[in-house]
């Protein structure tokens, strides 16, 4: 390997990871700079967006649906999907490998075209009104497949032989899966409801169109999108970004994920 | 006895999210193609066959359509190559720092989808960073207009945001390609991008093609990036898909248009997988 | 006639660490040379070199009169089998074994002819349609080793080919390779860690440690007369009696003297277990007491653990019959001078 090819593949890897991280990188910063045009150089650091963003009406609220929303989304998603999983690790290789590919096709789908499916058919058939309940059950379709595929993988190095011994010991398999089961596979079942939380969370499209007249942080970001370039957005942008990125950060220490 | 009583508790194990999958994903969907069909009468849906709205797709928005399988194919493209050279460089080249980029990688793909199509109008814009630093660097006069509200805008903006969902793919599949074949490969003869053609890219098919599926149909089924940062030249189909069920209220328009986006989009991927079978294929 | 492989001066440093000090080989058109040493010696970062795989830090390498320093693997006329064989898991055995050729654009009809050959010299001639996930073990060594006999190398490297095979296995392996070596003729180098597939198959043996060659030759004359306490420690099973050298006389910390051609200074005496005479009976030049503290009957001989009275352990492995030697008893062992061999410590 000479020296050329070495400096030639460094740069090309650090100009990678500068365009992915740039965006985020100047969001972040922007959200202290106290000018209101999002231009360079920064004149003076403010905090002064953070209170304009609170104060705003509506987003204490769209906050709120928002935390609503994602703790639904988590815990449903975390419970289906990992008693799914259970089943999964207990079936034919054939048929597991066939029923997980079915399950995780919703994330193949295109969003836009998820969300006004799921609008068509919540409205015009089934006449439910739009709403928190119709989101949480929408994001249950493209966060359960995330779930089951972390806990499945886990699955995959686990050792039956110590439910079977709980059982020889006489627990019931309830009692065997509580005792035995989830202590074991309790970091891959908190990743997973990390990362249910995180999609939730930063889903846009299929709330936009599911959600009715309210808000969530995303819509209401959107809102504010519509209306013109106001830095206060920034702050709206940093604390969705935060709080995914943090769940997701958080999620992959626990099921000690590696690349 | 035992295997019945295993294969009924495990089918109630798996009853919920079987349930969720039919009620919010198959229903909705083949309700949706089947109104495709429908004539839609004074705003309400009337269940009559019609093939009026595919006709209508073929008639009036096949300028859009093909514009948006051209871009979502420029995307696509872009985004493969870059994330095959960063993922060949994360498993490679960069030593034990490889799998810190990956999760980096991982980490920026939660980053916010609206927060990154956002950051990209204000990072283009005319007053925008790019711009900016550009004319204090003293590189040019005046800025350059052209960088926002332009298909190159919707392209950058999309490569950013489909390259984690490329990378993961392909660097899982580089993963399991051993170095001592590689070397085995230089040892009879090959260099080293002889090498790469013949022996690392015939292992690593599968995920590229994951990652151009994922990028192509994202793009083609993205409206905010066209909406945000596209401008009036960037009219992609999703912003047309979107319309239907915003001010005009014509689902089955919509629902048509989506179907025939989703069918061009299975025949390009499927046409990109066999392209990738024929150029790895290995000879005697 | 220069020989095939010159190695002039080659060293390979990592920043301030020293893979290979420099060292000068020439290895001959025909031969079968094991390189041999522990883990960690520098025996694969020099064979590597050779296959063009590590660029030395000084030196040259020439092969068949041409300086190939710079070249890499490619361009070399040196094949490898690679330890864990690197076989291309996405081609089939014949594909695996034809992919030199057809890089080297040999004709089809060429191509088939010498990869039937070569599949036919390790015994898969009706493998040739499998997958490599479909071999065994021995099958894949088999297939390594065909692929880079079809290419003809000038010289034929092997990176401890036989490594991941269970014992039963690398008997037969190791008759394969002298069945090949034979038949084919040709230069092989291979690197091994163990002394006893380098004795078996070698025609020469060069014994590494800690980046230096420490002794070169055949593997008789390195089982008779290693060059230092490590190689005949590290080659077969050893005695060593300490003692000191002055005016080549050397004298034995039990008092026991002869005369040697050695430098003055600390020195140890080696002897194989095979040449000490359990018990002396006459025929001795140096004799020693010694306690004995077990017998282990191994079939076509005895092994006994001895100590002597100056607290030295003593092997000493013994075809006679002599059944009246007990445990716990004082013997008086002893050896010739002409098996000893005289290192300096």
């Amino acid at each position: 390997m000479t020296s050329m090819h070495r400096y030639a593949w460094n740069g090309f890897g650090a100009a990678v990871i500068g365009f992915m991280l740039s965006p985020l990188v100047v969001l972040v910063v922007f959200c202290f700079s106290s000018s209101p045009l999002l231009t360079l150089p920064i004149e003076g650091w403010s905090l002064h967006w953070f209170a304009d963003a609170f104060a705003r009406p509506g987003f204490l609220l769209a906050f709120r649906n928002s935390l609503i929303v994602t703790v639904c989304v988590g815990a449903t998603s975390t419970i289906i999907g990992t008693m799914a999983a259970m089943a999964l690790s207990t079936m034919r290789p054939g048929l597991s490998v066939g029923l997980m590919l079915a399950v995780t096709v919703p994330i193949m789908a295109p969003p836009l075209l998820l969300g006004v499916a799921l609008l068509t058919f919540y409205s015009t058939w089934l006449n439910l009104t739009l709403g928190l309940p119709t989101v949480i059950l929408s994001h249950l379709v493209f966060t359960q497949p995330f779930v089951i595929l972390v806990i499945n993988a886990r699955m995959a190095s686990f050792d039956h032989a110590a439910v079977e011994s709980a059982r020889d010991l006489g627990a019931g398999p309830l009692r065997a899966f509580f005792d035995v089961t989830l202590p074991i596979i309790a970091p891959s079942v908190v990743g997973g409801a990390l990362i249910a939380m995180a999609l939730s969370l930063d889903d846009f499209l299929v709330t936009f169109f599911t959600i009715g007249g309210s808000n969530t942080l995303p819509t209401f970001m959107w809102g504010m999108l519509r209306k013109g370039v106001d830095p206060s957005i920034n702050v709206v942008a940093t604390l969705i970004m935060l709080l995914s990125i943090g769940t997701t950060v958080f999620g992959l220490r626990i099921t000690q994920y590696r690349g | 006895m035992k295997d019945r009583s295993l294969s009924i508790r495990a089918a109630l194990q798996l009853a919920p999210t079987i349930g969720v999958l039919l009620f919010v994903f198959v229903l909705p969907t083949a309700y949706f193609f089947v109104i495709s069909f429908w004539r839609v009468r004074a705003f309400k849906l009337r269940p009559e066959f019609t093939f009026d709205q595919y006709r209508q797709v073929l008639a009036e928005f096949s300028d859009p359509l093909q514009f948006t399988l051209a871009l979502a194919s420029v995307v696509a493209i872009v985004t493969v190559l870059i994330a095959l050279g960063f993922a060949y460089f994360c498993r490679f080249q960069a030593g034990p720092a490889g799998p810190a980029f990956i999760f980096l990688v991982l980490v920026t793909l939660f980053g916010g989808y609206l927060t990154k199509i956002y950051m990209w109008k204000t990072i283009l814009g005319s007053a925008g960073i790019l711009n900016t630093a550009l004319m204090e660097l003293g590189l040019i006069d005046s800025p350059i207009t052209a960088l926002l509200y332009s298909p190159v805008a919707v392209i950058i903006t999309l490569v950013h945001y489909t390259l984690p969902l490329a990378i993961l793919p392909i660097y899982g599949a580089l993963r399991g390609v051993e170095d001592v074949p590689l070397e085995a490969a230089r040892d009879l003869g090959a260099g080293r991008l002889r090498t790469f053609f013949d022996i690392v890219l015939p292992q690593i098919r599968s995920g590229i093609v994951a990652a151009f599926s994922l990028s192509f149909i994202f793009t083609a089924g993205d409206y905010v990036t066209p909406l945000m940062v596209g401008g009036p030249n960037a009219s992609m189909i999703g912003v047309f898909i979107q319309n239907q069920f915003g001010n005009r209220l014509n689902s089955p328009l919509g629902s048509a248009l989506s179907f025939v986006v989703i069918a061009s989009c299975m025949v390009i991927v499927l046409a990109f997988a066999t392209a990738m079978v024929s150029v790895t294929r290995s000879r005697r | 006639m220069s020989a095939l492989v010159q190695l002039r001066r080659v060293s390979k440093a990592y920043g301030v660490v020293k893979a290979v000090e420099p060292l000068d080989i020439e290895i001959q058109a025909g031969e079968f040379m094991a390189i041999l040493g522990p883990s960690g010696c520098g025996k694969t970062t020099l064979l590597r070199m050779i296959g063009g795989f590590i660029q030395p830090s000084t030196g040259e390498i020439i092969l068949d009169g041409v300086d190939v320093t710079r070249l890499g693997p490619e361009r070399r006329p040196t094949n490898m089998v690679f330890q864990g064989y690197g076989l291309f898991p996405h081609m089939s055995v014949a594909q695996n074994v034809s992919y030199g050729l057809r890089l080297a654009q040999v004709s089809l009809p060429e191509r088939k002819r010498r990869v039937e050959e070569a599949l036919a010299l390790v015994h898969l001639e009706d493998f040739g349609e499998r997958r490599i996930e479909q071999l065994s073990g021995g099958q894949r060594q088999r297939v390594a080793l065909a692929r880079a006999l079809v290419m003809r190398p000038k010289v034929l490297l092997l990176d401890e080919p036989l490594a991941a095979l269970d014992l039963k296995l690398r008997r037969a392996m190791q008759e394969e390779f002298r069945r090949i070596h034979a038949l084919i003729g040709g230069t092989f180098i291979f690197v091994t860690h163990d002394q006893e597939e380098a004795m078996s198959l070698a025609t020469r043996i060069c014994v590494m440690d800690r980046a230096r060659v420490v002794q070169d030759g055949t593997p008789e004359e390195i089982y008779r007369r290693p060059a230092t306490r490590f190689v005949s420690r590290f080659i077969g099973e050893a005695n060593f009696f300490h003692g000191v050298a002055q005016s080549n006389v050397v004298t034995l910390r039990n008092g026991a003297s002869f005369s040697a051609k050695v430098n003055d200074g600390e020195v140890d005496c080696v002897v194989r277990p095979e040449d000490i005479c359990l018990p002396d009976q006459g025929g001795c030049d140096i004799r020693a007491e010694a306690i004995v503290e077990n017998v282990t009957f191994l079939g076509h001989h005895r092994q006994y653990r001895l100590s002597s009275v100056l607290g030295d352990d003593i092997i000493v492995s013994s075809r006679d019959r002599s059944p009246d030697i007990d445990v716990g008893s004082t013997v008086t062992i002893g050896w010739r001078v002409a098996d000893q061999r005289i290192v300096s410590q």
